[in-house]
């Protein structure tokens, strides 16, 4: 392979309740396609991230306990995640992970649990209601539709700078009352869709492969890359 | 005995005896009518028995099931509830169906949904809880393992006289120590040492001392295993009955040795050894001898190994199996691997309710992991196709090898020309429920839908 790229896993052992090991699965099959291959490494509790090692990033979501204790542990990581995401480099984040990248959320108990604070956006919690079911959303840049599967209590509100990822054809998405679903902010793309996210849209695995690459390889040509047809999966 | 206990009890067993002789029937009905009457009824019907309570995620019904078949070597007469009427008005009609035994001791062995041990236990007092493993489950998804092992806590904290039997490789369960009640592990032994990880995408490994990861000595499938933790110290506790060598295994069959007996047990899947290694630990703790329980688990019981079905479609033999969850599939992946011969697959997906209405699961199966060319055919089908055609493909099944057929009925015809005998059949819920319907109207499974 011409290209390679070093992905981080955040706290992959303890965030992957909802399959989204599948994300890593299909960026390494539409990554060999596109002449390049990936290095995956976990960095979880007891790991420092060099955010300088790593061209991108993912960040999942675990049960409220594995959140709780990765919570605890971020201190650690959150000037790293910041520099990382202010470096521009591409991340993202599903579900708790893009819960824990903002300012806060609301665990079970009904405690408030800080996150990194690197993006501007809020969690809230809905009382004895979760959002469970098929989503579509529309992105208003590309206009591409992307399907997910969405299963989360907490609500989120986007904040100063962020856009969403998508406005929401069918399902709730980030609060199920501005139409808004995910967030994007730099490089980060945060997101409740399962499904996993990537394997249901392709196009969106490619986008993320293409910015990790260019910033890697500033100078490259990459119109082979971009050419590659991304065939429906869904 | 009180009058309105007597009244609950008589209800009850004359609408067990109607329904189980007029309308051969009857599950938990009778169990509901005596409830009706008498809330309480559970306490007077169990009192005289030494009753052993069979929880956890997976392995439930077939622990119950060669738990029996091991006690009744020793203790002919053993109540025990049919599978799936786990709960307090199946248990209930269990007691009212029992037959009156003569001599001897009095045993039932009760296969018991997890949220129900604590309801169960208000009215039981049990000889020993038999506990084999907590994974998430497909439908309850947001219900947290640790949830799950509380409510089994509960139950088992009303009676410190209790044995606990229970899985030693389960990290959950290590703390099962702290109570007053006599804790004995089971677990496997059966590989050397080497310090590893589980899978990132494993469930459940966090330190329960110190929040840490865990490590493993060995491990044999999800989070089970010989676990350590670096950081504490913690690790798994000594183990009473171990299974110390697997001899061999096909998808049929394991044969292995427990504390160096050695035998083979008639259904694949290192999920089943488990099993067999809980009714081990049972048996061997109401004082059976080693051979005396491994003459029973390696019998041939077509009542106990029939859930996986074999239907000879033409020249074919069709395996149908169900999956349901990320554990269960990974295991169902592990146990056809183990075949000698080159066979087919098929992984037929819908995503109904009863099926998990998210299929992202799908993910968490090791596919990746399966002998491609040793599998000359492979088919994807179901209402939900295009996502597990999409898990095949990045997996790297080669092209040329591989169809679609969304409609089940092309699906089946497919698998009639499919080029070996041995053909797998992967199946969710409801496609498992379509499939043996359209195999049952063309004549291929007899007697039709059970």
């Amino acid at each position: 392979m011409q290209y390679h790229l070093n992905l981080a896993h955040l706290y992959g052992d303890l965030l992957n309740t909802y399959s989204d090991i599948g994300n890593i699965l299909v960026l390494k099959y539409y990554a060999k396609q596109m002449d390049t291959d990936i290095d995956v490494q976990i960095i979880s509790l007891d790991d420092d991230f060099d955010p300088d090692k790593f061209d991108f990033a993912l960040f999942g979501g675990g049960q409220d306990y594995e959140q709780t204790i990765v919570s605890k542990n971020l201190p650690n990581k959150a000037a790293a995640i910041k520099k990382f995401i202010n470096d521009d480099k591409p991340m993202l984040a599903v579900c708790g992970g893009y819960q824990l990248l903002g300012q806060y959320y609301i665990g079970a108990d009904g405690k408030k649990i800080p996150g990194v604070g690197a993006l501007p956006h809020r969690t809230e919690t809905q009382i004895n209601n979760r959002f469970i079911g098929n989503i579509r959303i529309k992105n208003e840049e590309t206009g591409e539709e992307y399907h997910g599967f969405e299963n989360h209590n907490g609500v989120t509100f986007l904040g100063e700078g962020e856009r969403p990822l998508g406005k929401v054809i069918e399902g709730h998405g980030n609060n199920g009352q501005d139409g808004s679903e995910g967030a994007i902010y730099k490089n980060v793309f945060g997101t409740y869709f399962h499904g996993p996210v990537l394997a249901r849209n392709g196009n969106l695995a490619k986008r993320f492969l293409l910015l990790a690459l260019k910033k890697k390889y500033p100078d490259a040509d990459f119109s082979q890359q971009e050419a590659l047809e991304i065939k429906p999966t869904y | 005995m009180a009058l309105k206990s007597k009244l609950a009890i008589a209800a009850g067993k004359s609408s067990y005896w109607f329904l189980h002789n007029v309308m051969h029937g009857g599950t938990s009905l009778p169990g509901k009518i005596t409830l009706a009457i008498d809330p309480d009824v559970l306490k007077e019907l169990a009192k005289d028995y030494e009753i052993v309570i069979v929880t956890g995620t997976n392995g439930k019904t077939l622990t119950t099931a060669l738990t029996v078949k091991v006690l009744k070597q020793k203790y002919p007469e053993i109540l025990t509830n049919p599978s799936g009427s786990n709960m307090k008005q199946g248990i209930v009609s269990t007691f009212l169906s029992a037959k009156k035994v003569k001599n001897g001791k009095k045993i039932a062995v009760l296969e018991t949904d997890e949220a129900n041990v604590p309801i169960i236990s208000q009215y039981v007092v049990p000889t020993a809880f038999v506990l084999t493993n907590i994974f998430r489950d497909q439908l309850d998804r947001f219900g947290e393992i640790y949830t799950t092992y509380n409510k089994i806590l509960q139950g088992i904290k009303m009676h410190p006289q209790a044995k606990i039997i229970a899985n030693g490789d389960e990290p959950l369960f290590h703390n099962l120590q702290d109570l007053p009640n006599q804790v004995v592990y089971f677990g496997f032994d059966n590989q050397p040492d080497q310090d590893q990880k589980a899978p990132a995408n494993t469930d459940g490994v966090l330190c329960p001392k110190c929040n840490h990861i865990l490590h493993y000595y060995s491990r044999s499938y999800g989070n089970l295993g010989k676990y350590f933790c670096p950081h504490c110290g913690f690790e798994r506790p000594e183990l009473t009955y171990r299974m110390n060598a697997i001899v061999d295994q096909t998808p049929q069959s394991s044969t292995v040795k427990i504390d160096d007996h050695e035998f083979t047990l008639h259904i694949g899947g290192t999920y089943n050894i488990y099993n067999a290694l809980a009714a081990y630990s049972v048996g061997a703790e109401f004082n059976l001898l080693p051979h005396e329980i491994t003459k029973a688990l390696g019998a041939d019981d077509k009542n106990i190994f029939g859930r996986q079905e074999v239907v000879h479609v033409g020249d074919k033999d069709v395996t149908i199996i169900l999956v349901k969850n990320p554990v269960g599939l990974d295991q169902v992946l592990q146990m056809i691997k183990t075949d000698k011969n080159p066979f087919s697959l098929a992984f037929l997906l819908n995503a109904n309710y009863a099926d998990g209405i998210d299929t992202s699961w799908i993910w968490d199966g090791s596919f990746e992991e399966l002998p491609f060319d040793h599998i000359p055919s492979v088919l994807t089908g179901g209402e939900r196709y295009k996502d597990i055609t999409f898990r095949m493909r990045v997996a790297g099944v080669p092209e040329e090898h591989f169809a679609q057929r969304p409609d089940l009925k092309e699906a089946v015809n497919y698998i009639k020309q499919m080029p070996t005998k041995h053909v797998y059949v992967l199946a969710t819920y409801t496609a498992m429920l379509q499939l043996r319907k359209m195999l049952a109207d063309e004549g291929y499974i007899k007697g039709g839908m059970e």
